[in-house]
């Protein structure tokens, strides 16, 4: 049976632990076997981001060394991670000739959650269903970083009872940025107050994403503004039967 | 600027309503433009990553590349300095300056209209005209030319309109982006005398009549300059009012202030460029005004000033990927942060995505801080011509890879609070002990400050807590439940079925329409542009109805266009001399391009620039077999001629609100009479 890694990520791991357990079903039910490396922390992406490679370095140079542990291609449910260990990987380590090939073996293995479906396993019926209408919003890093956007769209399109409805300027960021958004709150604000009033637009109750952070800041905003929509990861539409 | 000033800024450009507008009208109508305009080249994917090969090959080798222009501009006739800094590049402009041979006899005699605001330039102060030009702002010239009693004079209407207001431009391409119509109607009214008005047409003549006299009473004309072509020592200029064209070729001295990363290699390479230039910045698939300056023309001079002013530290450092830039401004159109905050905010000549790049590498690390101000959404790097990668390198000046010091400063711009509490998280994040043990903490002090809910509200103070409420962390966290939960996953029904892998077939973007025979393509592309195509066999006698339907007697003549006896016979004479009283002018055009409706005049002797440039009307006459596909096929032809121009439909301005405005410096009307022969 294929085994696959999967590198939970922090947020997921200690906000939506329900969104892991919905990726783990999904994949065992396509037959896939699920791997937790129990010494995974972060991938270094907060540091990194924020100009603190010192702090970053340690920290993804633990992540390497918990990987290399294992074998199998390493699925992540969010587009940002994923990018960070393919892209940012190798800029942190661009003049180290002992690290940069390990970096790059280990974004080799990575695949976004839903690129690991639709372009790895080539599924994109899961035989999920839901009541109602969907809108999504496709998140930056995933996106622009990873050009990953017709994947979420496919499986979206096959989830049987669903009506999606586009979100207009879909693609504009939420404001969310990691630590951008306590950084600068007021640019953050305003960024997500116009994803908010897109999602009213679109008319949806629920706002699908592939990426946690997205999803902490979009339903962070609604509940401040005591808006009913919910905004939910696309591993736990995939998995409703 | 430190963290707090710039805060304050972005807080005061948030709460100026008039702003607001207008850079949510900029933010529409820019990105979509751009777009629109893009996709009517099948290949510009393609052509964006061939601009960032050529850009990048280009800074590699950029001494050598530097010489070859250098040596070549200076057979060609230009006088070229070298300048390594701001102090340097002032200098050298003043130097010239001080010895140029000035008109101030034939300003007196023009003093005919007074505008209250030009009525002090009319003494014995030499004049300078001078052109949009983005470098010129960064060495901070005009302020070091008035402060040794020289009046310059900004000429593009936006910039016209902020030197007025005695600010900086707050857009790259657009300066006066920050203001609506109605500030620029008080604006007029206060320092030029008219009446109040928000007629956008209204305003932009005034500017016109203002600027005329400039125009042909200064001094010296200044530009900057958009391409530099090293093998042929030429430069490339675009723009849209006509100023341009005004500044590089009325006056007796014309001087270009060049950054050094300006330059290409070839015309071939200035073509590709300027594919994917105008369509980016404007959403034009060619400026109005696209003119290829190879040699001073007569009884004029022409200086290049190679500005260096950091671009070689930049160069050296990680940050060089942004000496790509063509400065189209596409990354802050794009950019949600500029669209809430506009230029003025980042406090830096360059603002936007780029700006928050190149401001730290060129001026230093104060302005480390506005890259933090990003969440690197990449919306810039997917804007950007040359594909230049900014996300990374903003992340680059957060790292404090902007300094050349050994000893860098990560995290600049950081507060204290998010310095602390990212230290503190990757001390944990490095043993899964303790990142178990803060996870199980931070669930605890969750549950104690929000018993109830699932949310935190936190205050505002704490950044998060200024828009939005904090999730309670998971009772237990995933890697609690998945040890737990493993049995019982396991003894679950894995059904293995249900899998019909539908593959989506996805639209293909539309083929583009077949192509048009050239001179109907020409004609619907110079229509597109407000032109006007009239099919001919004898231009003589059709334009000598169309002069006649306008009631129009006198006209400027490029010599030999047209049939000087057929014209004396309807009674319209001509005139070779500049005339302000004549309103059309009619010139010969050397080729058409096909796929912007473009005509190529050349300026200088035997072609005056009086039939093209400065009345209302512009008549060309143009062959049939003198129409190219593209560009690319004719950019050749500006080697014959000293200075060369494209012109693409009539003068047109959008710096009031964006809105499209025909007719400013150059001619309102351009008719184009074809020859099939």
């Amino acid at each position: 049976m294929p085994h696959v890694q999967l590198f939970i990520t922090c947020l997921v791991d200690s906000f939506y632990p329900q969104t892991g357990e919905a990726i783990v079903e999904v994949l065992r039910r396509l037959g896939i076997d699920v791997d937790f490396a129990r010494d995974q922390t972060c991938c270094g992406q907060p540091p990194f981001n924020a100009g603190l490679r010192a702090e970053a370095r340690p920290i993804v140079e633990h992540a390497i060394k918990v990987f290399e542990k294992t074998t199998g291609d390493i699925v992540m449910p969010s587009g940002s991670c994923a990018h960070m260990i393919k892209h940012g990987y190798p800029e942190l380590f661009a003049d180290d000739p002992d690290w940069l090939p390990r970096a790059q073996a280990l974004g080799n293995r990575v695949y976004e959650f839903t690129e690991y479906l639709v372009d790895k396993l080539g599924v994109t019926d899961l035989g999920a269903q839901w009541d109602g209408t969907l809108t999504y919003h496709p998140s930056c890093h995933a996106l622009r970083g990873m050009k990953i956007d017709r994947q979420p769209r496919a499986l979206l399109a096959n989830v049987r009872g669903a009506q999606i409805v586009e979100l207009p300027n879909a693609e504009d960021c939420c404001g969310f940025g990691g630590i951008f958004s306590v950084e600068h709150p007021e640019l953050s604000a305003e960024e997500l107050k116009r994803k908010i009033d897109n999602l009213e637009k679109s008319k949806s109750p629920t706002l699908v994403v592939t990426e946690a952070g997205c999803l902490m800041h979009i339903a962070g905003g609604l509940h401040r503004q005591k808006k009913n929509q919910r905004v939910m990861h696309i591993a736990e539409i995939l998995n409703t039967q | 600027m430190n963290n707090t000033e710039f805060r304050s800024r972005i807080r005061k450009s948030l709460a100026n309503q008039h702003l607001q507008i207008a850079l949510d009208i900029n933010a529409e109508r820019r990105v979509t433009r751009r777009i629109n305009a893009l996709e009517t080249l099948p290949d510009w994917r393609e052509r964006r990553q061939r601009a960032h090969a050529v850009r990048a090959e280009m800074i590699e080798h950029l001494d050598g590349y530097l010489e070859q222009f250098a040596e070549k501009a200076k057979q060609n006739g230009v006088i070229v300095h070298r300048a390594k800094d701001a102090a340097e590049a002032v200098k050298i402009v003043l130097e010239i300056v001080k010895d140029s041979p000035q008109r101030r006899e034939s300003r007196k005699e023009n003093q005919k209209e007074s505008f209250a605001a030009l009525s002090t330039l009319r003494g014995e102060k030499v004049l300078i005209a001078k052109s949009k030009s983005m470098v010129t702002e960064e060495v901070n010239l005009n302020h070091a030319l008035e402060a040794e009693g020289i009046r310059v004079i900004e000429t593009d209407l936006g910039e016209f309109i902020v030197q007025l207001r005695g600010e900086k431009p707050s857009h790259i391409i657009t300066p006066a982006l920050h203001l609506r119509r109605q500030d620029v109607g008080e604006l007029f009214r206060d320092k030029l005398g008219i009446e109040y008005t928000e007629d956008i047409p209204t305003l932009t003549n005034t500017a016109r009549k203002v600027l005329r006299e400039v125009f042909l009473t200064a001094d010296v004309g200044i530009t900057g300059a958009n391409f530099a072509v090293a093998e042929e020592g030429a430069i490339c200029l675009v723009t849209n009012e006509g100023n341009g064209r005004m500044v590089t070729t009325i006056p007796p001295i014309h001087i270009a202030l060049i950054g050094i990363e300006r330059l290409v290699r070839n015309l071939d390479d200035l073509a590709l460029m300027l594919s994917l230039l105008p369509r980016s910045a404007t959403g034009q698939k060619l400026s109005v005004y696209t003119q290829i300056i190879h040699k001073p023309l007569a009884n004029q001079q022409r200086h290049f000033i190679l500005l260096d002013n950091g671009r070689s530290r930049l160069r050296n450092s990680p940050l060089k990927e942004s000496l790509l830039c063509i400065r189209c401004g596409a990354c802050m159109n794009a950019c949600p942060v500029f669209r809430e905050i506009g230029g003025h905010a980042y406090n830096s000549i360059y603002p936007g995505p780029i700006g928050s790049v190149i401001s730290a590498g060129l001026f230093g690390s104060e302005f480390v801080p506005l890259a933090q101000a990003s969440s690197l959404c990449g919306a810039c790097k997917d804007a950007c011509p040359v594909d230049i990668d900014l996300p990374k390198l903003l992340v680059r000046v957060r790292a404090g890879e902007a300094k050349e010091e050994k000893r860098k400063e990560e995290g600049g711009g950081l507060s204290l609070t998010s310095r602390f509490f990212l230290k503190m998280y990757s001390r944990f994040a490095l043993s899964p002990r303790l990142f178990t043990l803060s996870q199980k903490f931070a669930a605890l002090t969750s549950l104690i400050l929000s018993s109830f809910s699932r949310w935190i509200r936190l205050p505002a103070f704490t950044g998060w807590g200024y828009s939005k409420d904090f999730p309670r962390f998971a009772g237990k966290t995933f890697r609690e439940r998945f040890v737990e939960s493993d049995s019982l996953l396991s003894d679950r029904q894995r059904t293995e079925n249900n899998r019909a892998v539908r593959n989506m077939v996805y639209e293909n973007t539309q083929e583009q329409a077949l192509a048009l025979h050239k001179v109907e393509r020409f004609t619907k592309e110079l229509n597109a542009v407000h032109g006007h195509v009239h099919k001919t066999e004898k231009p003589s006698q059709s334009i000598v109805e169309f002069l006649q339907s306008r009631g129009i007697n006198r006209i400027h003549l490029e010599p030999g266009v047209l049939d000087e006896d057929a014209l004396a016979k309807a009674g319209i004479t001509v005139s070779y001399a500049p005339d302000p009283a004549i309103r059309v002018g009619v010139t010969q055009a050397i080729c058409g391009l096909a796929d912007t409706g473009s005509i190529l005049e050349a300026d200088g002797e035997g072609n005056p620039l009086h039939a093209s440039l400065l009345p209302e009307i512009h008549l060309a006459v143009l062959f049939t077999s003198r129409i190219y596909p593209s560009l690319e096929n004719a950019i050749h032809l500006a080697r014959d001629t000293k200075s060369a121009v494209f012109i693409t439909g009539p003068s047109a301005t959008g710096d009031i609100e964006s809105v499209h405005t025909i007719g400013v410096h150059g001619p309102g009307e351009v008719h184009v009479f074809l020859v099939d022969d």
